[in-house]
């Protein structure tokens, strides 16, 4: 553990330490408040992005995974329907080329009547034609003179030949129409020479299927040939018979088109066929969905941030306040405490001085009245006049010491307080009384804002009089004639509070914090002993109250003695 | 200067030059003073003769006034006793009265009221003493039958 607090103490920035002496090195309250707000920020907003990406990806992912399966079931729906198509055109066309027909439909018109009635049903075929073993096109029906053409050397030809039935890549030929064809190879029974019957059908045909089979008008569903031929017009790549450009392979791929939208790309091959269903889709089908769900995201995600910034802020604000409160608590207690503990300690050295001057006035004391003893007893001399003089000014400033060093052992002292029920509003009263005379001869105007039902506390009375003469006396002394001595009371808080404020000159602010302090004094030597306000803190301190004071050059001065009813000390005797 | 006081008294403080001018001031007005500047003295001198006062300053270094008090009164319980209290506290002085000094003044001395005290104790001692040899006597010639 130790190390690890070694170590936590040692990555903790200073501004975060618990400092005793704040006064030397102040903490830096926009670092706390900073680092603090980052902190806050940091722990507040990284899950809800976490969660808020999890989700997004997620989602994504979900979407995706769904149109892929969607637009594979089309796909092969698609191709199904596609097979379905060519299947029952080439079964018409088998239907047709039944094995002994051969003979019939290369005699007459037979064809022509065939192919009419074919027509009747399916007006997509173009042609129809009866090809020999040997290539050589024996009957056709159609809008060209083919009759006699030789296709023995033709790719298709053999292929027929080989495996019965073929499928044509859609071409333009003579016609320059897109078409396909659909040829079917027979034996003949008796001859027993192979046969063909082949049969051109509109390309429009397939163009239309595909087209009613295409369900989303967005999508792109075209059919291509095995080298890449479009076979049906396609929205995007081109018109039909145009090489595609786009590099599409079996199965479902994914891209981005040249307008950066995303495209799902799907190709299935048509069984017995030379093509190839190509799907292609520009967007999810679940566009929508995700936009939505985008939007809604980032709504709820700005309001998380906005709300957190909002609401770390004020509480880093109003932590980093409680901080700086409690610091300036400390300190101002510790200053406090510095401050009562100076004059605690100016107090017993007073009174040790007190005690040690004791001694040697003792010895003059002593010598004089052994010196006036003698003069006494020798006859006139001269000078002894002026010697009794100066032995009596020894006497006197003896005497004047020994007042000083009474009131320093008095400060010290702690004599027990004499607890009763005191009603501070009389013990002022009585005060002014005695200070009627020198503030009728200095001119002095007394107000008293007295609050009536004030409680009778518990302290000593005549330790009361003696705060509030030597304040009063202060505030009497600091006033030139026709000044305002005001004292006031109330009950703050349970506790009695008296000011006593006079509009006097004022105690400079470089002298303020001294005027508790004993032997302090500004007024002439001789005239004050600079005890008067030790005394006084000494005793309110002792009843279990506190004085403070406030002044303006000029303006005047107030004391605030603040007195507990009911005394602590006193509740635990 | 006063009228003259005939009595004995031991003063008993550390401070040598105190000592000596009050033993000459009280010397000047008649009395008879011996001075000691330690307590473990004082309390020898009092065992040897009796005083009709013994003035003790408190603060004393090593055995203090309270100290001496003390040991002067478990030899001679009738020794009358006046404390000097330097310091001024009302403790030391009330612990002085409850140990069986007459009484106490506070430094620096006032010779008038210093005179006044021992007179006092010296009037009550003889009063002490007379009561004291009177009671001898009864008590002389309440054993032995004439």
């Amino acid at each position: 553990m130790k190390p690890l607090s070694a170590f936590i103490h040692k990555i903790v920035p200073y501004a975060f330490k618990d400092v005793d002496n704040f006064e030397l090195h102040p903490r830096s309250y926009s670092q706390v408040r900073l680092l603090l707000f980052f902190i806050m920020i940091a722990i507040s907003i990284g899950p809800v992005l976490t969660t808020a990406g999890l989700g997004y990806y997620n989602y994504k992912e979900l979407l995706q995974k769904e149109e892929r399966g969607q637009l594979e079931s089309r796909l092969v729906g698609s191709s199904r329907s596609i097979a379905a198509l060519i299947d029952s055109l080439k079964s018409i066309v088998i239907f047709v080329a039944s094995k002994n027909r051969y003979v019939e439909l290369t005699t007459d018109n037979n064809l022509e009547l065939l192919f009419d009635r074919i027509k009747r049903q399916y007006e997509f075929f173009a042609d129809i034609g009866v090809i020999d073993q040997d290539g050589i096109q024996q009957s056709y029906w159609g809008p060209y003179d083919l009759k006699g053409a030789d296709y023995s050397k033709e790719e298709w030809f053999k292929e027929v030949i080989a495996r019965g039935v073929y499928i044509s890549r859609v071409y333009s030929g003579y016609r320059l129409v897109p078409h396909f064809a659909i040829a079917v190879a027979n034996q003949n029974p008796v001859t027993k020479k192979h046969w063909v019957l082949r049969a051109t059908i509109d390309a429009v045909t397939l163009q239309r299927f595909v087209n009613t089979i295409k369900t989303n008008a967005s999508d792109d569903l075209f059919l291509v040939d095995d080298e890449g031929y479009l076979q049906t017009t396609s929205e995007n790549f081109g018109q039909n018979l145009s090489q595609l450009v786009e590099d599409i392979k079996p199965g479902i791929q994914q891209g981005i088109s040249a307008g950066g939208e995303n495209l799902f790309y799907g190709m299935d091959k048509i069984k017995d066929t030379p093509w190839s269903v190509v799907l292609v889709e520009k967007r999810y089908i679940h566009h929508e969905e995700w936009t939505t769900f985008r939007s809604k995201l980032l709504v709820i995600v700005v309001a998380c941030l906005v709300l957190n910034l909002l609401i770390v802020y004020g509480l880093v604000t109003m932590l980093t306040n409680l901080i700086r409160k409690a610091d300036e608590l400390q300190v101002s207690m510790l200053q406090e405490a510095e401050h009562t503990d100076k004059l605690a300690s100016i107090g017993r050295l007073a009174a040790g001085v007190g005690h040690e001057i004791n001694n040697p006035l003792a010895i003059i004391n002593q010598k004089t009245g052994l010196a006036e003893d003698l003069m006494l007893l020798s006859p006139d001399f001269e000078h002894k006049e002026t010697i009794s003089g100066c032995l009596k000014v020894i006497d006197q400033s003896v005497d004047r010491c020994k007042a000083i060093t009474h009131r320093l052992l008095g400060f010290a002292r702690r004599s027990n307080v004499q607890y009763e029920n005191v009603q501070v509003n009389e013990v002022i009263k009585e005060v002014m009384q005695f200070l009627e005379n020198s503030m009728l001869h200095s001119r002095i105007r007394l107000e008293l804002k007295l609050q009536e039902d004030l409680p009778p506390i518990l302290s000593d009375h005549l330790q009361l009089q003696q705060i509030f003469l030597n304040i009063t006396n202060n505030a009497i002394d600091s006033m030139s004639k026709e000044g305002l001595v005001t004292i006031m009371t109330h009950l703050v808080a349970g506790e009695v509070r008296v000011v006593i404020q006079d509009n006097g000159s004022g105690i400079p602010t470089d002298i303020l914090p001294h005027i508790f302090e004993p032997f302090f004094t500004t007024k002439e030597t001789g005239k004050g002993t600079g005890l008067g306000l030790s005394i006084t803190y000494g005793l309110v301190k002792k009843l279990g109250g506190d004085i403070t004071v406030r002044s303006h050059v000029g303006q005047g001065t107030a004391f605030t003695i603040t007195l507990p009813i009911k005394s602590e000390d006193h509740d635990q005797n | 200067m006063d009228k003259n006081l005939h009595a004995k008294v031991l003063l008993v403080d550390d401070e040598e030059d105190f000592i000596k001018t009050l033993s000459q001031r009280l010397e000047m007005r008649g009395l008879k003073v011996s001075a000691a500047t330690r307590g473990e003295e004082a309390v020898g001198l009092a065992e040897k003769q009796t005083f009709d006062a013994i003035v003790i300053d408190l603060a004393m270094p090593g055995m203090d006034g309270l100290e001496t008090l003390k040991r002067i009164k478990e030899n001679n319980p009738d020794a009358e006793i006046i404390m000097l209290s330097g310091q001024g506290t009302v403790k030391a002085t009330t612990e002085a009265m409850k140990l069986g000094a007459e009484d106490f003044l506070e430094k620096p001395v006032d010779m008038k009221d210093l005179l006044e005290k021992i007179n006092e104790l010296k009037t009550k001692r003889i009063l002490v003493l007379q009561k004291k040899s009177m009671e001898e006597i009864e008590q002389i010639l309440k054993t032995k039958a004439w």
